[in-house]
């Protein structure tokens, strides 16, 4: 870190908010610049964005929902348990801006990158709660059903899901806040939606509309974080 | 109906658990297993729902040995085998019909029961055995908001639901205070009494077993070393079983307890 550069960048920061200020809030183009004011796209961006992680956290939480279940070490031999506990680690382990990246390669820009890269990162941190949830459920019940005759999947639907289902439901809200998040930075790497906006005022050097989808961006998590507090709330 | 040859139980390489060399136990029997903590009367009672692999020997439960016994083989017989657990482990929350329901898993269809779908018949099969013991009103009550001993009827009402051939109850009522306890014991010898069963209880207090069993077994250190009515069960063969234990609270525990009852309650 170079002190000199930090004490001589005070005048360029300042330069920088003063040109965020006052955000853009036109709703007509007022003079020419290479894209509409930002409260014209906002409506289209944020159901962009939500539509992506939506997407992507319900096909990452059924995908973990059905492999959880094969990661707890109380429900499955050894090998299978350790071996998708391991997958979910590997997964995880790319951070979801590197899947996007490799998604945009494969498949090309747009939305369906960011729900690839979203389901397959939630994957990996869903399954493992899933997983941890099953095995902290109460032996007993497992034994009692085993008794009754039950196979396996009977198992599963009696004695381990009516126990996790409140904390599953709780931990896929938790994690579709997460991406909503995630999915406004994906737009740097050319996934639609909000982030790709900021990206793309950012490129024009427009700081006033960068500052509006800024602010509408925390407006949208913090009202989703809100919402998702009280669901999980009430699931107790 | 249950024939136990030879039978020899290891958990390690030390010396077996449960040494049994010959015990027969037939249809409609009444019997109760007691013994100090780690004779083995939980394995025993786990041996007889093939829970636990004896290491030699032959467990015959309903015709199937199980050491030679195919996996569906044994999962065919141990539906018949009703267990009742001292924690009751009902599932917290599922209503009382639900857990009751539960018992009919083995004979559900799988897919639709999957669905939480049960035919006409299961859901029968579970109100008959929910208002044998008494439950009718609380139907659809969430089995965590039960007390001790309703939480205890409804997991009678589940093994009841299983149309069970053998009763087995692991201590069932050491966790109930002693008018719940006899209350209880009460409940599964009636329904004993009701079903063409026998019943394999394992009791901690040896005056509940005098009250409630025909036969006694009593197990030391994995051996039975006494296996004989309840008559033939006197001070000096309970001395014999706890031995070493506290023997003043076992003669008081001898001294109140009521005489053995003839047939069933």
């Amino acid at each position: 870190m170079d002190l000199a550069q930090l004490s001589q960048s005070g005048p360029r920061v300042a330069d920088f908010l003063d040109r965020m200020f006052p955000p853009n809030l036109a709703t007509s183009e007022t003079e020419l610049r290479p894209f509409p004011p930002p409260l014209q796209l906002a409506g289209k961006a944020v159901a962009l964005t939500l539509q992506i992680s939506i997407l992507g956290t319900a096909i990452g939480t059924c995908t973990a929902f059905l492999l959880g279940f094969f990661a707890a070490e109380n429900l499955t031999p050894h090998w299978v348990h350790h071996s998708v506990k391991m997958g979910f680690a590997l997964l995880r382990s790319i951070p979801v801006i590197i899947l996007a990246l490799l998604f945009v390669a494969a498949v090309g820009l747009g939305a369906f990158p960011g729900v690839l890269a979203i389901a397959i990162h939630s994957i990996g941190m869903l399954g493992k709660l899933f997983a941890e949830e099953c095995e902290d459920v109460y032996g007993g019940v497992w034994e009692a059903m085993d008794s009754a005759g039950a196979n396996w999947l009977q198992k599963i639907r009696y004695a381990i899901w009516p126990q996790v289902a409140p904390q599953y439901f709780s931990l896929m809200l938790f994690r579709l806040d997460m991406n909503i998040r995630d999915s406004a930075v994906l737009g740097f790497v050319g996934v639609a939606g909000l982030g790709l906006w900021i990206e793309n005022y950012r490129r024009s050097f427009d700081y006033a509309s960068v500052a509006t989808m800024v602010l509408i961006t925390m407006l949208v998590v913090l009202v989703v974080e809100q919402a998702s507090i009280q669901i999980r709330r009430r699931l107790r | 109906m249950i024939n136990l040859e030879c039978l020899k139980v290891r958990y390690d390489r030390n010396s077996p658990v449960l040494t049994i060399d010959s015990l027969r136990i037939n249809r409609h029997e009444r019997v109760a297993i007691i013994g100090p903590s780690g004779a083995g009367k939980s394995t025993l009672l786990r041996s007889i729902k093939g829970y636990v692999r004896p290491d030699e020997g032959k467990v015959e439960v309903l015709g199937v040995n199980f050491r030679s016994a195919k996996r569906h083989e044994w999962r065919r017989v141990n539906r018949k085998i009703g267990l009742i657990y001292q924690q009751f482990h009902l599932v917290p929350r599922l209503t009382v019909l639900r857990n009751v329901l539960c018992g009919r898993l083995g004979y559900a269809n799988p897919l639709r029961s999957l669905m939480g779908i049960f035919s006409g018949e299961d859901v029968h099969i579970a109100l008959s055995a929910i208002r044998e013991v008494g439950l009718e009103d609380i139907l659809h009550q969430r089995a965590d908001t039960l007390s001790g001993g309703e939480q205890q009827r409804v997991a009678v009402a589940r093994m009841l639901a299983q149309q069970p051939s053998i009763i087995l109850a692991d201590e069932p009522v050491s966790s109930l205070d002693p008018v719940r306890a006899e209350n209880i014991l009460e409940l599964i010898t009636k329904v004993h009494a009701h079903h063409d069963t026998a019943l394999i209880m394992s009791l901690h207090q040896p005056q509940l077993a005098k009250q409630f069993a025909q036969r006694i077994i009593g197990l030391r250190n994995g051996r039975v070393i006494f296996d004989g009515t309840c008559d033939e069960l006197d001070n000096s063969k309970m001395e014999e079983i706890y031995r070493g234990d506290n023997i003043i609270s076992i003669n008081n525990t001898l001294a109140g307890s009521r005489p053995a009852e003839a047939g069933s309650a």
